[in-house]
C-alpha cells in the first residue's frame, strides 16, 4: 500500500466569506418567518395571532438586512446592476437576483396591508401631530382589507418559496463541493430556516414581553429540530453505506480530522439539546430562542465555511480563520448592527404587541 | 567591420527574442492557415522538476497580486514497497470542453472562445465567486486587487500574438507542451498520439472534458489526494504578505 505525503501544496482561500453565511441565515429566516405570520394574520388562528405578529417583524427585519449582506460579498455593491443588465438564465444565482426583489417587494406590500389598521390606530392615539400625520398617511384610510391581505400573501408566498428554492438549488448543484452536492442540502436549509425563524420569533416575543406564544413556538421548534436530526442521520447513513457518493466523499475527506468530528458532534448535540428543551413544559423563551438560532446559524457556517475547507485538489484541509476584518468578524458584527438598527426603528415606530387590538 | 556579425554576448542576447518567436511557431502557423485552432496543454509530469518557474513566470506575465497564482506545482512524496519517489503535479485551468464554471455565472461573464480558451469578461464579472465554487480543479480565485474572478487564460494575449504561454516558454524541463489539438502535425498532437493509453486528465469523474492532458500522472494524485499533509509546507492564503 502506498503512503503519500503532500510536501508542497497550494491552498485556495474560501471565496464565499462570512457575508454569505449571514445572507443565507437572514434570508432563510425571513422567508420562513413570513410563513409563520400566515396562520395569525391571514388565516386568523387565535393561538397564532401574537406569534404571527412577531413573525412579521422578524420577516421584515431579516428581509431588509439580508440583501445588504449579499451586496457586501460582491466587493463593490454597484456591481449588482450587472445581474439585471446581463442575466444568464442558466444560473440559479441569476434567477435569485429576480426572486429577491419579488420577495422583499411582496413582503413590504403584505406588511403594509396587514398593518394599515394598526397604523390608523397609532395615528388616532398619537399626540404629536407630525408623527400622527405620518401614521395617517401610511395607514391610507386604515381599512382592514382581507382580500388585499390574501392577495399580497400569495405574491409574497411565491417569492418566499422561490427564495428557499433558489438558495437550496444554488448550493446543491455545485458538484465540486461534496458537502454541498447533496439533495438533502435544500431541505436542511429550509428546515433550519424554519427553526431559526421560530427562534427569532421567540426572541422578538421575549423582547416585546409578549405572552402566550410559548406553547406554539415550543411545539414547532421541537418539530424542526427532530427533522434536522432525521435529515442529518439520513445524510450520514447515505455516506456510510455509499448510497450518497458526495456524503461518502465528505466522510472520507474529513476522516481522522478531530476538528471536523468535534464540529459535527457539536451540531448534533446542540440540536438534540434544543429538541429536548423544546419538548419540556414551556418555561421562558430566551434560552430556547437562542438555541434555535444557534442551530440555524451553525449549520450554515459548517456548510459554507466548512464546505470550502475541504480541498478540491491536494491533501490539506484548509480551515477558515475568522479574522477581525470587514470580510470576517467585522462583517458579522456589522450585519448584526444593521439588523438591530432596523429592529429598533421598526418596533419603535410600529408598536404592535398583544395589547394592540388593531 | 560592420558587415560581420558581432560575436559578443550582448548581440547573442539581443537575438533571443527572435528565437523565442520561432518557438511559438505552432500558434502562428495555425493562425496563418486560417483554421480555427483548438488549444490544449500537455504536461509531462516525468519531466517536471518542481522548480515553480512556471508559477513565477505566470505571476509576472499576468501581473498577479502577490500570493495569488494561476498555475502552480504541487509536490508529493509517494512511498511504495520498492522505495520513495517524489511526484510533481503541475496544475492550471483545464479549459474544459464542458466547463462547470460557465453555466453557473449569473451574468455570463465566463465564456469559452472558439479556440477553446475559457476566459472571464472583467467588465461583466460581479465577483460573486460562484464560478470559483463550481470549478472542480480549484483553478479560479477572486483577485485581491480587482475583486473579480481570475484564472489561467492560456496567456491568450501572447497566443493571439503568436507566442507561447509564459509557463510553457519558461519550463526548464520542457514538461509543458502547448499547441493545437486539431492539428495532427502539431507537437502536442504527436506527443499525445505517441503516449496513447498512457495519458490522463485531472478528475476525469468530473466529466468536464479537460484540455490539459498529463503523461506520467499518478492516478492517486489526479484530484483530492488522500495523503498526509506536511502542513508547514502548504502555501496558504494570508500566510504571505498579501492583504486580506
Amino acid at each position: 500500500m502506498n503512503t503519500t505525503v503532500e510536501i508542497l501544496g497550494f491552498a485556495r482561500e474560501p471565496a464565499w466569506l462570512p457575508w454569505a453565511v449571514q445572507y443565507f441565515f437572514l434570508v432563510g429566516i425571513s422567508a420562513a418567518a413570513f410563513f409563520l405570520s400566515l396562520p395569525g394574520l391571514v388565516f386568523a388562528r387565535k393561538a397564532w395571532l401574537a406569534a404571527s405578529r412577531q413573525a412579521l417583524f422578524v420577516a421584515l427585519v431579516c428581509g431588509l438586512t439580508a440583501p445588504v449582506a449579499l451586496l457586501s460579498d460582491l466587493h463593490q455593491p454597484g456591481r449588482f446592476l450587472n445581474f439585471y443588465l446581463h442575466p444568464n438564465l442558466r444560473s440559479w444565482m441569476a434567477w435569485g437576483s429576480f426572486f429577491i426583489p419579488l420577495y422583499v417587494g411582496g413582503l413590504l406590500l403584505y406588511a403594509w396591508v396587514c398593518l394599515r389598521p394598526r397604523l390608523a390606530a397609532l395615528a388616532a392615539g398619537e399626540e404629536n401631530r407630525h408623527v400622527a400625520a405620518v401614521y395617517r398617511a401610511l395607514a391610507y384610510g386604515g381599512h382592514d382589507n382581507r382580500t388585499a391581505v390574501r392577495l399580497a400573501a400569495v405574491v409574497t408566498a411565491i417569492g418566499a418559496v422561490l427564495i428557499l428554492l433558489y438558495t437550496g438549488m444554488e448550493v446543491m448543484l455545485v458538484r465540486a463541493r461534496p458537502l454541498w452536492n447533496s439533495p438533502l442540502v435544500p431541505p436542511l436549509l429550509v428546515v433550519t430556516a424554519f427553526g431559526g425563524a421560530l427562534g427569532m420569533t421567540a426572541l422578538f416575543a421575549a423582547a416585546a414581553r409578549t405572552r402566550g406564544v410559548a406553547p406554539v413556538l415550543y411545539r414547532w421548534i421541537a418539530v424542526t429540530q427532530a427533522l434536522v436530526l432525521a435529515l442529518l442521520a439520513l445524510w450520514y447513513v447515505g455516506g456510510v453505506t455509499g448510497l450518497s457518493a458526495s456524503a461518502a466523499e465528505v466522510l472520507q475527506a474529513v476522516a481522522g480530522s478531530t476538528g471536523w468530528v468535534l464540529t459535527l458532534a457539536w451540531l448534533v448535540a446542540t440540536t438534540a439539546v434544543t429538541l429536548w428543551l423544546a419538548t419540556r413544559p414551556p418555561q421562558g423563551l430566551v434560552l430556547l430562542a437562542l438555541l434555535a438560532l444557534h442551530g440555524a446559524w451553525i449549520f450554515r457556517w459548517i456548510l459554507f465555511m466548512g464546505g470550502q475547507a475541504i480541498p478540491k485538489m491536494g491533501a490539506a484541509i484548509q480551515a477558515y480563520v475568522l479574522t477581525p476584518t470587514p470580510d470576517g468578524l467585522v462583517g458579522i458584527v456589522g450585519t448584526a448592527g444593521l439588523f438591530l438598527a432596523i429592529y429598533i426603528l421598526l418596533t419603535s415606530f410600529l408598536r404592535w404587541d398583544e395589547r394592540a387590538t388593531a | 567591420m560592420k558587415d560581420h556579425p558581432d560575436p559578443s554576448r550582448r548581440s547573442f542576447l539581443a537575438a533571443l527574442p527572435a528565437l523565442t518567436a520561432g518557438l511559438a511557431a505552432p500558434p502562428a502557423r495555425a493562425a496563418a492557415a486560417g483554421a480555427q485552432p483548438h488549444w490544449g496543454l500537455l504536461v509531462d509530469a516525468r519531466r517536471c522538476i518542481g522548480c515553480q518557474a512556471c508559477t513565477m513566470a505566470c505571476a509576472i506575465e499576468n501581473a498577479l497580486p502577490e500570493g495569488q497564482f494561476r498555475t502552480s506545482v504541487a509536490t508529493y512524496a509517494v512511498a511504495t514497497a520498492t522505495g520513495t519517489a517524489v511526484a510533481m503535479v503541475p496544475r492550471t485551468c483545464n479549459h474544459c470542453d464542458d466547463p462547470p464554471c460557465i453555466p453557473v455565472c449569473p451574468v455570463g461573464a465566463t465564456f469559452k472562445r472558439e479556440d477553446g480558451v475559457v476566459l472571464v469578461d472583467a467588465e461583466k464579472c460581479v465577483g460573486c465567486a460562484y464560478c470559483v465554487q463550481a470549478c472542480p480543479y480549484d483553478a479560479r480565485f477572486i483577485n485581491h486587487e480587482t475583486g473579480k474572478a481570475d484564472k489561467c487564460t492560456f496567456c491568450s494575449h501572447r497566443v493571439d500574438a503568436g507566442l507561447l504561454p509564459a509557463c510553457v516558454e519558461t519550463c526548464v524541463g520542457g514538461a509543458r507542451v502547448f499547441g493545437n489539438l486539431d492539428d495532427a502535425g502539431s507537437e502536442i498532437s504527436r506527443r499525445l498520439k505517441a503516449a496513447q493509453g498512457r495519458t490522463a486528465v485531472l478528475k476525469p469523474e468530473a466529466g468536464s472534458k479537460p484540455n490539459v492532458f498529463y503523461i506520467g500522472l499518478d492516478p492517486e494524485l489526479d484530484g483530492r489526494v488522500d495523503a498526509e499533509s506536511a502542513a508547514d509546507m502548504t502555501w496558504r492564503p494570508g500566510r504571505g504578505t498579501h492583504g486580506a
